[in-house]
């Protein structure tokens, strides 16, 4: 009788259980997605992901070689090394904020900080550099902040992505949070951002070739010939709910955050190659 | 000519489009409110047309046309509805799409 009622206990108790706790591992996520592309796209090489549309359609690939002699971020690169370097009015430089210097570092990007409960992006990480240090923030989009963003990645190039989901149930439902964000359906076109990128990538959206979810975020900041200049992955997420007619959220919000968390943690283990150049 | 009854008449001629106007003005006004707390409901599932119906109720309103107003003010709040309804929807139907659950 007593074993009835225990094994009744446990039945009602793992019922109760919020489904976000009883779902996949942020592991076997990643795992189960990158097996997905791969059977998707048996004749791309995991690699090549990180090179998203370029990866899929040839006469996209044969144009962005072309681009590739004279990179048109070049510059925003160069610009973005002498800010870097540049001293504060405090003496200081955005080296003194960052781990080894700030150099080699774009991989770790974003990470769940424990102390303060949130997800830390570059970009945020370089306004709060600023901050304490007595400076004004940059604007969160383009211009300066992602010409900085822009030359740390340059110095992670090849770098596999490494971010980590810390055994901490704060960092675990940020993950969750921004799994939510990619997969709910939203705008008058009720559109997810997996809607076009896991399950139409290599299709046409009217002139757009979709690219896949995977290694997305290895490429950023990205310079679209769209937009004539350097972005932020904010400024792309703001961009694509604006597409389905949604309203788009502040970049670096929380839940922009923590959807370049889920995000980036899927294409763990790909290398870094931003900037890179998009259409 | 009866003048009492001729001025009763012509004040009534003449405050019926006033009278109109009031009430496309509280009709707009309470449509607007509601649209307006609608789409704060929506959350982060609020949609750009709504804002933008919302934005030609008000330009419209400020011009004096409350007719128009209160049409796009209802549009609005047609929109907003049904963000309030994909918000809902989708608090669960995300799962069904998602790898890994």
């Amino acid at each position: 009788m007593l074993k009835a009622k225990v094994i009744l206990v446990a039945l009602g108790a793992a019922l109760a259980m919020p489904q976000a706790l009883a779902g996949a591992t942020p592991e076997e996520d990643r795992k189960e997605t990158v097996e997905y592309f791969k059977q998707m796209f048996p004749d791309v090489p995991l690699e090549e992901f990180v090179n998203g549309q370029y990866a899929l359609n040839e006469d996209r690939r044969k144009q962005w070689e072309s681009m590739q002699d004279f990179p048109p971020y070049e510059f925003a690169v160069a610009e973005g090394k002498e800010m870097f370097e540049t001293p504060f009015a405090n003496g200081k430089t955005y080296a003194s904020c960052f781990e080894n210097g700030g150099i080699g570092i774009r991989q770790n990007y974003p990470y769940f900080d424990t102390e303060k409960k949130e997800v830390i992006t570059l970009e945020l990480a370089i306004n709060r550099c600023r901050e304490a240090n007595g400076e004004e923030p940059l604007r969160w989009k383009k211009g300066a902040i992602a010409s900085i963003s822009a030359y740390m990645a340059s110095t992670s190039e090849g770098k596999p992505i490494n971010i980590e989901v810390p055994d901490d149930p704060d960092a675990l439902a940020a993950y969750q949070d921004g799994k939510e964000f990619y997969y709910s359906r939203r705008g008058q076109l009720n559109f997810s951002c997996a809607s076009c990128h896991v399950q139409n990538p290599g299709k046409w959206i009217r002139a757009d070739f979709l690219s896949p979810a995977l290694g997305q975020p290895s490429n950023f900041p990205v310079h679209r010939s769209k937009w004539g200049e350097l972005g932020t992955l904010h400024r792309r997420f703001a961009g694509c709910n604006n597409n389905v007619r949604a309203e788009p959220l502040p970049a670096q919000s929380e839940e922009y955050r923590n959807l370049e968390y889920f995000l980036t943690y899927m294409s763990n283990g790909l290398p870094v190659v931003g900037p890179a150049t998009r259409p | 000519m009866n003048k009492p009854l001729l001025t009763i008449g012509i004040s009534l001629a003449l405050s019926v489009p006033l009278a109109a106007q009031a009430g496309a003005k509280e009709d707009f006004n309470e449509v607007y409110a509601k649209a307006q707390s609608t789409h704060q409901d929506a959350g982060n599932f609020q949609w750009t047309t709504t804002t933008d119906r919302m934005k030609a109720a008000k330009t419209s309103a400020e011009s004096g046309d409350y007719d128009k107003a209160a049409s796009m003010a209802r549009q609005a709040l047609k929109l907003a509805q049904e963000s309030v309804a994909q918000r809902k929807q989708q608090q669960e139907a995300w799962r069904n799409a998602a790898i890994g659950n």
